[in-house]
């Protein structure tokens, strides 16, 4: 019975807070295949750490932190192992899944083309969250984040620049 | 270029905001198997732990058959004490293998943990579980000779080789194919903490590093020197 009502309480907040999945999936994800299986590895990433989630922070924060973290610990296998009748050599157009502005489209662009850390950290900034939170996140000192900050805004600058 | 802007034309996206997944599809994909490679190294030993107890049964069917042979029933008994060693490691191991799931996870943390699980235990435990491979064909070959001989007849000296070779090389195929796996995952992994160290790293650990994939490019290369040169004697003997 408890587990019924805390198994609801947690496809409640998902479903709420979804659009946090949608964008890490958004910056992540290679192809339209990555991307659902990224979606489900998170949801269920953050199904087995929910029950030691206390509540000491925003549900959205730690949201962030779980599936930011699944998404860094995604990794390809090797060719061989790679299901043929995948669309992974099909390129990622993410207006087929989102009714993007332009800008956005360029910024998707852009993001693409960072390394996996980078990614989060802009996606951290774009989000709007501190630095204090950033550095816990991803296990640096304050001062490192704001050195890779800029050089992570730098380089996408430069992209975008290349792009536009 | 000005970031700021695109900073607030991302705030005011609102293609993020639809509600594209139902209560029903996230339900749906709790019920799906994760993808993530601690679940691969708990999959791999499971997987490893059964077979090796097939094999246990095969061999104790053999004990059976070659009753009235005593060294067979010694070798028997040390491959038999060997697979329950075994199988007791790869059991303790599965209960040490990290997960992504964390209350308050770290990204660092999280990449470290994996990386040093499999360096420090996962690697022994590949060779712990290529022997199951080995043990297979030896016990085909013992099954082989009981029903085609009714005995072990005994060997000549190129008999040896052929057994021993397929011994080992049942060994060094499987070894090498699942090393090679999963180094290639792990390398994704260690390359995003290098990420997270690019301000820190020293010279140091770049030499390092780059003497460690030379003796790895090494060891590959023996092997594969060794794997055909036997093949070849083999072929053309």
């Amino acid at each position: 019975m408890k587990h019924n009502r805390i198994h609801q309480q947690f496809l409640e907040l998902i479903h709420r807070h979804q659009s946090i999945i949608h964008k890490i999936c958004f910056i992540y994800a290679k192809n339209s295949s990555d991307r659902e299986d990224l979606q489900q590895e998170i949801i269920l990433q953050l199904w087995k750490s929910y029950s030691s989630f206390k509540g000491d922070a925003a549900f959205s924060t730690w949201m962030y932190r779980v599936a930011l973290n699944t998404a860094i610990n995604q990794t390809r296998r090797p060719g061989l192992l790679v299901d043929s009748t995948s669309t992974s050599d099909v390129p990622y157009d993410p207006s087929d899944s989102y009714h993007l502005s332009e800008e956005i489209q360029i910024l998707y662009r852009a993001i693409s083309r960072l390394k996996k850390i980078e990614k989060a950290i802009i996606l951290l900034w774009l989000e709007e969250r501190s630095y204090e939170e950033i550095a816990a996140s991803i296990g640096i000192t304050v001062k490192n984040v704001s050195v890779k900050l800029v050089r992570a805004k730098e380089k996408l600058a430069e992209i975008i620049t290349k792009l536009q | 270029m000005d970031l700021e802007h695109m900073k607030t034309a991302w705030k005011k996206e609102k293609s993020f905001e639809d509600k594209r997944l139902t209560e029903a599809d996230i339900k749906a994909f709790l019920h799906k198997k994760s993808r993530d490679i601690s679940r691969l190294f708990s999959v791999g030993l499971t997987f490893d732990i059964a077979y090796k107890g097939i094999i246990g049964i095969s061999f104790l069917g053999i004990l059976i058959l070659f009753s009235g042979n005593r060294h067979i029933i010694l070798m028997i008994a040390v491959i038999l004490l060997g697979l329950i060693w075994a199988i007791i490691y790869q059991w303790r191991l599965i209960r040490r293998v990290p997960g992504t799931g964390a209350s308050d996870p770290v990204i660092r943390t999280s990449l470290e943990n994996k990386v040093l699980f499999y360096h420090e235990h996962y690697i022994k435990s590949l060779y712990v579980g290529a022997l199951s491979n080995s043990l297979i064909i030896l016990s085909g070959m013992l099954y082989y000779f009981y029903f085609k001989y009714g005995e072990v007849r005994a060997f000549q000296w190129d008999d040896y080789l052929v057994f021993v070779a397929a011994i080992v090389i049942g060994f060094f195929v499987s070894a090498i194919v699942q090393r090679s796996q999963f180094n290639f995952q792990i390398k994704q992994l260690e390359s995003c903490l290098q990420e997270i160290d690019e301000d820190t790293i020293t010279s140091q650990t770049i030499r390092e590093q780059q003497n460690k994939k030379r003796r790895m490019i090494g060891i590959f290369l023996l092997a594969i020197i060794c794997g055909l040169l036997v093949l070849a004697y083999l072929i053309f003997r």
